[in-house]
């Protein structure tokens, strides 16, 4: 019988950290392949549309731009986070409450018009998403509740703040009974950059951002802070670096990057706050700073490769009928085999070969 | 009469390094035989083949003249072989004999085990209740709960791993006084240590490795302890050399009435501590490990923050309510005993590891940028003065062997010239040659005026180090006085905790 052990690698393997990712989603395509065809649908085709046909069709292109921009940027936020092993799981709460700022700046200002308007928007994004990711840092700091369960959980009293406002105070008086905000004024929409299509301003932010990000998580003392805090919190108290502290700081980016995603969403693609403007990007960020490998960097590609799996699944669902949950299952098994992987990057896998134990023994 | 024990030709090879190469050693029955050697040296991985634990590659072990396969340490138990382990294995919440039932192979009546228990006890003098709590019990009766374990099997063969390294001088004396009781009636030991002067008092024979290899078999009593030291590190020792006669400065760091808050069930809080250190003077603080010495260093280094700021001053300066960043940029830097996780981050780069505690006393950060170029050239001369193994600042700290990286880290902290140092066992897992270079790097930073604490469970190393001594027990410091007015009765005394004469001295 053959037999295998883990064995832990004397220095983390840098092939595999940066392998571990494309393995992930090679293996997702493969096993989801096999899963769609076990449940009846055409396994190969799906994962072509999903994976390829965003890639091989120009006119995709854009969606994966501006589905990739709040990705990115949420991303960014986490994987700053993550490194410092705060665990913010309520970005989409952060983005949300990120959003409803700018759109009470754009309703405020509503009909004005003026180049200050849309920082304005932004600040009002990130200080939204900062005050509700101070939440779980304010419980975790003093009480020590858990910032998991916190920061998830404020996430579906977020949608219901949403509801509320729509509803009542912010409910678009020319729109006929429809639950929506009014559509916001010229000034208060993101510019798009290329003429003819959906791309807007979002998108380079996002790219800028994320590389803003990488240079302060490497070069910078805050940077060192976070991946310190991380790697050996006992040296970090050591270090100087106080463990609430840096808590603080970690829900304050990751959530003030949420909010800012917030804002250039709505300010974007939506232009009005509408019932269905959570689409779990917040969620699907945590997938992205993961494959990414909590490095900014790799924020970046993963978040076009989570985009093209957003894209993807809504092709495969016009052209051959796979569920709108399809998506998320693939996404899903991306994460799951990524950290499946991960063990790999720190320890390898040995054959115990029979005879020799036999032979010792 | 066949050996107990003989080993022929034992090899191990592990994934980079070859642990034991052809060892071959006997040991004849009632014979109490060390295994002596620096950390690294292979004669953990000799006893876990002996034990059971491990599979020798190659090479011959027999028992009493019969070759044998010990499949487990099941097995060895079967045989005849018992071991107590460096580190105990025991249920803090459960008491002695439940935790002596629990480590039994064979179910014995708890009735009948407490009278064997009993009866090994009476035999060996070795005072313990059987019904007290594991965690109310010192350091040296846990060790005896794993002797009489080990004596329950009646075994011919005893190995004793480090037995004494968290035993005050008079439990070390009792632990002998059995350990002879045991020979006397033919039971092997296997006695594993680095401490020559207790292989001279209580070894028949000692089998010294180095590097894997077996370097010689002696009679401990026909050498001295430098002779077997340098056999065990392959070179030459050096002595410290200390200024003779000097006269320190003013006092430099004073403790005063500092005490700290209990943080976990188990931990020891300094309590109500005081002492004075003067430039250009090292004081040692003694203590068997787990009274309090790890609060104090906290206590010290900025790690707990106090709320009296005058607890502790440098040069008159209160620093007793800051943090460890503003202590050092007050001239105090620290070292932890842990050294992975807590005085470096494994993962780390050695340069980023300088990046920890030199960044603002070396002006390694600009701005809130870090000025990588400076951690790599100040990374570099440590590496280089304290001929640290490592192929370069890049390497991480995990990389090193413990050794090599205790060198580092103390190289750290003291290039920095710090005002005052406090480190806690600073020569911990380190190979003599290299404990030698970190005792003359402290004494030569003592000379230059700064005031140092070491904090250690090794008296040899106090002893050779300090000019006053103190030692602390249940978070308690006694008085401290010049290193040559103690004995070691004394400090053994201090160490099981009695305070009395010293108060009134």
């Amino acid at each position: 019988m053959m037999r295998f052990r883990l064995e832990k690698r004397p220095e983390p393997s840098k092939l595999m950290l940066y392998g571990t990712p494309v393995a992930a989603v090679v293996l997702t395509m493969i096993l989801g392949c096999l899963l769609f065809s076990a449940i009846g649908y055409n396994g190969l085709r799906a994962v072509q549309e999903i994976f390829f046909t965003p890639l091989t069709n120009p006119y995709k292109w854009q969606d994966l731009g501006i589905k990739a921009a709040p990705l990115i940027i949420i991303g960014t936020g986490l994987s700053v986070a993550y490194r410092a092993n705060v665990w913010n799981i309520g970005a989409e709460g952060q983005y949300i409450i990120g959003a409803l700022a700018a759109t009470g700046v754009a309703l405020f200002t509503w009909g004005m018009s003026g180049w200050w308007i849309l920082p304005l928007m932004a600040i009002a994004g990130m200080v939204g998403g900062m005050a509700y990711a101070s939440i779980p840092a304010f419980l975790k700091t003093r009480l020590n509740v858990n910032e998991i369960l916190t920061s998830l959980m404020l996430t579906y009293a977020s949608v219901q703040v949403i509801y509320y406002l729509i509803r009542g105070p912010w409910k678009d008086p020319m729109g006929i009974g429809f639950p929506q905000s009014r559509l916001f004024s010229e000034a208060a929409r993101l510019p798009n950059i290329i003429p003819g299509t959906i791309v807007h301003l979002g998108v380079p932010i996002a790219v800028i951002v994320a590389l803003i990000a990488w240079f302060v998580m490497s070069k910078t003392v805050f940077g060192y802070r976070m991946r310190v805090v991380g790697a050996a919190p006992h040296a970090a108290r050591y270090g100087g670096f106080s463990e609430n502290k840096t808590i603080w700081l970690a829900m304050l980016v990751s959530g003030g990057l949420a909010g800012l995603a917030g804002m250039l969403e709505v300010a974007g693609p939506f232009q009005r706050m509408v019932p269905g403007f959570p689409t779990n990007y917040g969620f699907t960020a945590i997938i992205v700073a993961f494959l990414g490998r909590l490095n900014p960097l790799g924020v970046i590609v993963a978040g076009v490769v989570l985009a093209i799996t957003f894209v993807g699944g809504q092709v495969a669902q016009t052209t051959i009928g796979l569920p709108d949950e399809a998506t998320g299952i693939f996404q899903a098994m991306m994460l799951f085999l990524l950290l499946a992987g991960d063990i790999l990057v720190r320890y390898r896998i040995r054959r115990i070969s029979p005879e020799a134990s036999a032979g010792a023994a | 009469m066949p050996n107990r024990l003989e080993l022929t030709g034992i090899t191990k090879q592990f994934p980079g390094v070859l642990a034991n190469d052809h060892v071959s050693f006997a040991v004849k029955p009632g014979e109490i035989h060390a295994l002596l050697g620096e950390n690294g040296a292979g004669k953990s991985t000799l006893v876990k083949m002996i034990y059971g634990i491990m599979q020798p590659d190659a090479g011959e072990i027999r028992w009493n003249g019969e070759p044998v396969v010990v499949a487990n340490p099941k097995a060895a138990r079967k045989l005849g072989i018992g071991m107590v382990f460096q580190h105990f294995s025991l249920f803090e919440a459960l008491t002695v004999l439940e935790n002596i039932a629990l480590g039994m192979d064979a179910k014995i009546p708890s009735r009948e085990l407490e009278s064997r228990i009993r009866a090994v006890m009476e035999t060996y003098g070795l005072a313990l209740d059987p019904h007290r709590t594991v965690a109310t019990l010192s350091v040296g009766e846990r060790q005896r709960i794993e002797i009489v374990r080990a004596l329950l099997l009646d075994p011919q063969l005893l190995i004793m791993d480090e037995p004494t390294s968290v035993l005050t001088p008079q439990e070390v004396e009792q632990l002998f006084t059995v350990l002879r009781t045991l020979a006397a009636e033919g039971c092997s030991i296997l006695y594993i240590s680095h401490k020559l002067h207790e292989i001279k008092a209580l070894c028949d024979t000692a089998t010294i490795l180095r590097g894997g290899k077996l370097v010689d078999t002696c009679d401990p009593k026909q050498e001295t302890s430098r002779s077997m030291a340098e056999k065990m590190i392959g070179t030459g020792l050096k002595d410290i050399v200390k200024a003779e006669g000097g006269a320190f400065g003013p006092p430099k760091l004073v403790v005063n009435r500092l005490s700290t808050i209990k943080t976990g069930h188990f931990d020891v809080a300094v309590d109500d501590v005081s002492f004075t250190v003067r430039a250009g003077e090292i004081l040692g603080v003694a203590g068997v490990a787990g009274n309090g010495q790890n609060a104090l260093l906290d206590a010290l280094s900025g790690e707990l923050i106090g709320d009296d700021r005058e607890a502790i001053t440098i040069d008159g300066f209160g620093i007793g309510m800051m943090n460890t960043t503003q202590r050092r940029k007050q001239g105090l830097c620290a070292v932890p005993e842990e050294r992975n996780g807590h005085a470096a981050v494994g993962d780390f780069s050695l340069s980023d590891n300088s990046v920890l505690t030199a960044r603002d006393r070396l002006g390694m950060v600009v701005l809130g940028l870090i000025n990588s170029g400076a951690a790599k050239t100040y990374t570099g001369k440590v590496i280089a003065d304290f001929a640290v193994k490592a192929l370069g600042p890049a390497s991480t700290a995990g990389s090193l062997s413990g050794g090599n990286l205790q060198k580092y880290i103390m190289g750290r902290e003291i290039l920095q010239k710090p005002s005052v140092l406090v480190v806690s066992q600073p020569t911990w897992g380190v190979d003599a040659g290299a404990a030698a270079a970190i005792h003359q790097a402290l004494v030569d930073l003592a000379a230059a005026g700064s005031a140092i604490v070491v904090i250690s469970q090794d008296l040899d190393e106090l002893r050779a180090l300090c000019d006053t001594l103190a030692v602390i027990n249940m978070g308690r410091l006694s008085a401290t006085r010049p290193v040559k007015d103690f004995s070691v009765e004394e400090i053994g005394l201090l160490m099981g905790g009695v305070h009395g004469s010293m108060e009134t001295a």
